[in-house]
C-alpha cells in the first residue's frame, strides 16, 4: 500500500453507477409541476370550444385510440427511422469531416466559412429544396435531418481535435506508437465528449425539423398525422400526437443519451457530484 | 556513423560490454524566424550500464533537449548517439529506452492500470499478458488496490507512481527522466526518490534524469554532469561518492551539493 497516508485521502475508489439513485425530494417536484400544469390545462380548457383547447380527458380518449389502433407506433416507427437514418448519415460523414478539418490545418482554413453559412439556412428552406429534389418519399426527411444535424457534428467534432492535447501525442511518440494507433487511442477519446454533445444536439434537432420535412412532404409519419389533425380540426389528436412526440424525446434523451454519458465519460471529474 | 565508431571508444578501454549512452560532439540548434539558437555545443557524455546519471544546470542549458536527443525523438544537428554500442539510427530496440516526463501525462479517460497498459499498446500483446504485467508494475510502485482509479481520483504523488510504473511496464534498460518529480510536494518528492532508488536497486536500469534541483542530483545519482548555459555543453562530470542512503545534512553530502553549484 501507499506509504503516505495523506495520499490516500483523495482516493475515493468507487467509479460511478451507471444510473444514479433518484432523490425522492426532486421526484415530489416533478410531480407537483405535472399536476399543476395538467389542472391549468384543464381549468383552461372549460371556457373555450373543444377543437381550440381539447381537455386532457378528450386528449386521453385521443390518444388511446391512435395507440389501440396502431396508428401511434406505425407512424411513430417510420419517423422515428428517417430520423436515425439522417442522423447516422450525418454522424458517418460529420466525424471523419470533422476529424480531417481540425486536423489538417489548411483544410480547416479552407472549409472554415461553409458551416456558418450551413447553420444559417433554415430547415424549412432545406425541406422545400428536399420536396423539389425528392418529392413526396422518405428521402426528404431524410435529406433534411442530415442537413440540420451534420453541420452541428462537424463543428463539434472540429473542436474537439483543437483540444487534443500535444502533450500525449508526445507521450504516444516516445512509446514508437503508429499513427492509427494514436488516432484510436489518443484522438478519438479526446474527440468522443464533444461528439457526443454533438450528436445529441443532432438528434434533438433532428428530430424536431423531420416533423416540419413529415408535414410538408411525406404521406406518412407523426408530422404528416399531425398536419392531417391539423386540417381536420381534431385538436385532441394534434395533442395526443405532441405528447407521445414529447414523452419519446424525454424517454431517449434521460432513458439512454443521458445514463450512457453518464458512464462513457465517468472519468471526468463531477462537477455536479461536489 | 556506423558500428565501429560507436564501439570505438570501449573497446579501448577493453570492456567487456559497451556503454548504455554515449554522446559524442553533439551540437543543436533551433530556428526561429530568422534567429538561430545555439542550444547544445559538442556535448561529450558516457553513461555506463546501471548507473544513474543526473544531468543538472541553469535553465536554457538544454538539458531536456538532450534527453530528448537520448530519446531519438529529436535528432542532433551533428555528432554520434549510441545506444548499447548500436549508432541511434541502426539501434531498434527503443521499446527499452522509456522516458518519463514532468508531467504525469496520465490519459484521464483511462484508468490507472489502464494507463499503464498504455506503454505496452505501441505492440500487439494479448490482452491478459497486457494487464498482468501493468498490475505487477503497479505492485512494484505500491500501488495495489488503485489499479480501477481514474487520474482524477488520485493524489498528485499517486499520479505520478502510475507514470513509474508506466515507464517501467515495458522492463527498460535505459530510464529517461524530464524532471520527473518537480510538479511534487517536497515530501512526496522524498518518497518519491525512495521509491525510485529501491526500484533501481531491484531492476538495475540505467537511469538518466534531468534535473535543476542540486539536492535531488546528489540524493540520486552516482554521476552528476553540470552543464554550462546557452549554447549548452557539459562543463563536468562529477562522481558522487557517498554512500546511499544519504542525508543531506552530512557534511561529505553538503559539501558535493556546495561544489555543484559552484559549478553551474
Amino acid at each position: 500500500m501507499a506509504k503516505n497516508s495523506t495520499e490516500l485521502i483523495d482516493a475515493k475508489l468507487p467509479a460511478q453507477p451507471l444510473f444514479r439513485g433518484l432523490r425522492p425530494d426532486l421526484v415530489g417536484q416533478r410531480l407537483v409541476l405535472v399536476v399543476a400544469v395538467i389542472g391549468i390545462w384543464w381549468l383552461s380548457s372549460l371556457s373555450v370550444p373543444h377543437y381550440i383547447l381539447p381537455g386532457p380527458a378528450r386528449v386521453w380518449d385521443a390518444l388511446q385510440l391512435i395507440v389501440t389502433n396502431g396508428d401511434l407506433w406505425n407512424n411513430l416507427g417510420i419517423t422515428l427511422w428517417r430520423v436515425a437514418v439522417g442522423f447516422t448519415v450525418a454522424a458517418l460523414i460529420g466525424l471523419p469531416f470533422g476529424i480531417v478539418l481540425g486536423a489538417n490545418r489548411r483544410a480547416g482554413e479552407f472549409f472554415e466559412p461553409v458551416i456558418p453559412v450551413l447553420n444559417t439556412v433554415s430547415s424549412a428552406i432545406w425541406a422545400i429544396f428536399a420536396i423539389i429534389w425528392f418529392g413526396i418519399s422518405n428521402a426528404t426527411t431524410i435529406f433534411v435531418v442530415f442537413m440540420t444535424a451534420m453541420p452541428l457534428i462537424i463543428t463539434n467534432v472540429w473542436q474537439g481535435t483543437r483540444t487534443v492535447n500535444a502533450d500525449f501525442i508526445e507521450l504516444a511518440q516516445v512509446l514508437r506508437m503508429p499513427q492509427w494507433k494514436v488516432m484510436t487511442k489518443i484522438y478519438l477519446p479526446t474527440i468522443l465528449p464533444y461528439f457526443f454533445s454533438g450528436a445529441r444536439l443532432a438528434f434533438g434537432f433532428g428530430w424536431r425539423v423531420s416533423l416540419v420535412a413529415e408535414t410538408i412532404g411525406s404521406s406518412s409519419g407523426v408530422g404528416y398525422r399531425l398536419r392531417q389533425a391539423a386540417d381536420l380540426i381534431r385538436t385532441d389528436q394534434v395533442f395526443a400526437w405532441t405528447l407521445t412526440l414529447v414523452i419519446m424525446m424525454a424517454i431517449i434523451e434521460m432513458g439512454m443519451m443521458k445514463p450512457l454519458e453518464n458512464y462513457l465519460f465517468r472519468w471526468k471529474k463531477d462537477a455536479e457530484a461536489q | 556513423m556506423n558500428q565501429a565508431e560507436c564501439t570505438q571508444q570501449t573497446s579501448s578501454q577493453a570492456a567487456p560490454t559497451p556503454p548504455a549512452i554515449r554522446l559524442g560532439n553533439i551540437d543543436k540548434s533551433f530556428t526561429n524566424g530568422n534567429q538561430t539558437i545555439e542550444v547544445l555545443k559538442n556535448v561529450n557524455l558516457t553513461v555506463s550500464p546501471q548507473a544513474i546519471v543526473g544531468l543538472i544546470g541553469a535553465s536554457g542549458s538544454g538539458k531536456s533537449t538532450l534527453l530528448n536527443i537520448i530519446s531519438g525523438i529529436m535528432k542532433p544537428d551533428r555528432g554520434q548517439v549510441c545506444i548499447y554500442g548500436a549508432p541511434s539510427e541502426e539501434f531498434n530496440d527503443w521499446r527499452s529506452v522509456s522516458y518519463m516526463f514532468q508531467d504525469d501525462r496520465l490519459l484521464p479517460w483511462r484508468t490507472a492500470i489502464r494507463n499503464v497498459e498504455f506503454a505496452l499498446e505501441a505492440d500487439s500483446m494479448p490482452k491478459n499478458e497486457r494487464a498482468r504485467r501493468a498490475f505487477e508494475a503497479l505492485q512494484l510502485v505500491e500501488l495495489e488496490g488503485f489499479e480501477d482509479a481514474f487520474p482524477y481520483q488520485l493524489s498528485g504523488g499517486m499520479r505520478s507512481r502510475v507514470a513509474l510504473a508506466r515507464s517501467l511496464v515495458t522492463e527498460p534498460r535505459i530510464l529517461l527522466m524530464d524532471e520527473p518529480f518537480s510538479r511534487l510536494d517536497a515530501q512526496t518528492r522524498m518518497l518519491m526518490h525512495e521509491e525510485l532508488l529501491r526500484i533501481h536497486q531491484l531492476k538495475r536500469m540505467t537511469v538518466v534524469f534531468v534535473t535543476h534541483d542540486v539536492a535531488e542530483a546528489v540524493l540520486l545519482a552516482d554521476q552528476v554532469a553540470v552543464m554550462s548555459p546557452r549554447p549548452g555543453t557539459i562543463r563536468e562530470v562529477v562522481d558522487i561518492t557517498p554512500p546511499r542512503p544519504r542525508d543531506i545534512t552530512r557534511p561529505e553530502v553538503t559539501s558535493t551539493m556546495q561544489r555543484l553549484r559552484a559549478l553551474i
